[in-house]
């Protein structure tokens, strides 16, 4: 608790979640699945899909869809990857695959008209408000706020391409971010203007605070 | 407010440290603010068993609760599900005992052998020439229906509908 004190906000210690699922490793540990999901092994296939459907959630969300119809999608993108898994061999190529697919299949969803919420700006109107809490989490939800806030205040492709690449491993950045349209160098393996531009945000809203390291 | 490019010389600059720290922050923020429904990656392997067989797939065509007057304040759910050669209807409505009772119409009517994959072991019924099916008690949780070609004859492909939860 004291290094989140005293520590740069956003570089203090992950203690669930995040710090695991984005070790540099884990593009490795997805194409070894790949390999054993293409020999029919149902639960390599199944470890891939518990590893990448909180990515695809985020893309199908992002892309406007409910939560029901985003559920529907993802169920549609993994039946339909089976269909292609002998012919992606890479993690970058498999996560990029499955992030095109998933966007293109939200905006027939949505094209189809049912049960649509407006998309623009839709995600990021409030930051659901905190129960109540320890003091250490009373701290992170400091720090979600500002982040949130900053957040924010970028351009709607920034948004998304961050959300998304947030939920990507680490190797496949790259890939993610040509998925989305994104630039060659929107980020990976150099830190791109949308991360550039939250970070100078983020150093305005905290008085410089976050980047302190000593 | 929109930064011109000029005060970003940091874009250039590799992923460091702090970048991937920041992500895992963006990470756990959206991952609390919008969360994936736990059991989703669950239903997605439950379905994904059935990769070798040749099936449709049925889209979720429409959903509505109701309540049903004469049984108080418990709620009837009506589900349609269409794939190319088959709309599936089927209709929820609690037991006293805790299970559900579902009954079912296939349109165009016909009679198929129909699977209830479930919590505790499928079951399996006949729709009736009229397309009609009941399954009278069947667990809450997840569950799915597998709509098969109607003989061991026949040739066409089996129906599935996207995991329910009861």
């Amino acid at each position: 608790m004291d290094d989140r004190r005293t520590g740069p906000i956003m570089t203090g210690p992950i203690a669930t979640g995040a710090g695991q699922q984005n070790r540099p490793d884990r593009g490795t540990r997805i194409a070894r699945l790949m390999g054993a999901a293409r020999q029919g092994s149902e639960d390599a296939l199944g470890q891939i899909v518990t590893e990448l459907s909180p990515l695809l959630w985020q893309v199908a969300r992002a892309a406007g869809l409910n939560a029901g119809d985003a559920e529907d999608v993802l169920q549609t993108v993994w039946l339909r990857l089976v269909a292609h898994l002998d012919g992606i061999h890479d993690s970058a190529a498999l996560t990029g695959w499955l992030v095109t697919t998933t966007r293109r299949e939200a905006w027939r969803v949505r094209a189809a008209g049912r049960k649509q919420v407006p998309a623009d700006h839709e995600t990021l109107d409030e930051l659901p408000a905190a129960g109540p809490g320890s003091e250490e989490q009373v701290i992170v939800d400091d720090e979600r706020r500002l982040l949130w806030a900053a957040i924010g205040r970028l351009s709607a492709r920034c948004q998304e391409l961050l959300r998304i690449i947030a939920f990507a491993p680490r190797p496949d950045y790259g890939a993610v971010a040509a998925a989305l349209g994104m630039p060659v160098g929107s980020i990976g393996p150099t830190r791109g203007r949308c991360l550039a531009k939250l970070r100078t945000l983020l150093a305005d809203e905290a008085g410089g605070a976050w980047r302190d390291a000593s | 407010m929109t930064l011109p490019d000029a005060d970003l010389p940091s874009a250039d600059e590799p992923l460091d440290d702090s970048d991937f720290g920041l992500l895992g922050e963006i990470r756990d923020m959206f991952a609390a603010a919008d969360p994936m429904p736990a059991e989703l990656p669950d239903r997605i392997r439950f379905l994904l068993a059935f990769r070798d067989l040749e099936i449709e797939v049925a889209r979720l065509a429409a959903e509505q609760d109701e309540l049903v007057a004469a049984r108080g304040p418990e709620q009837s759910r009506t589900i349609t599900f269409d794939s190319t050669t088959l709309t599936i209807m089927i209709r929820i409505d609690a037991n006293k005992d805790g299970t559900v009772r579902v009954d079912g119409w296939l349109a165009p009517a016909q009679c198929r052998e129909i699977e209830m994959k479930c919590a505790a072991d499928p079951l399996s019924v006949t729709s009736d020439e009229q397309g009609r099916f009941a399954f009278l008690r069947v667990p809450r949780g997840t569950a799915q229906l597998v709509v098969r070609p109607a003989g061991p004859e026949e040739t066409g492909r089996s129906v599935v509908t996207p995991a329910l939860i009861f």
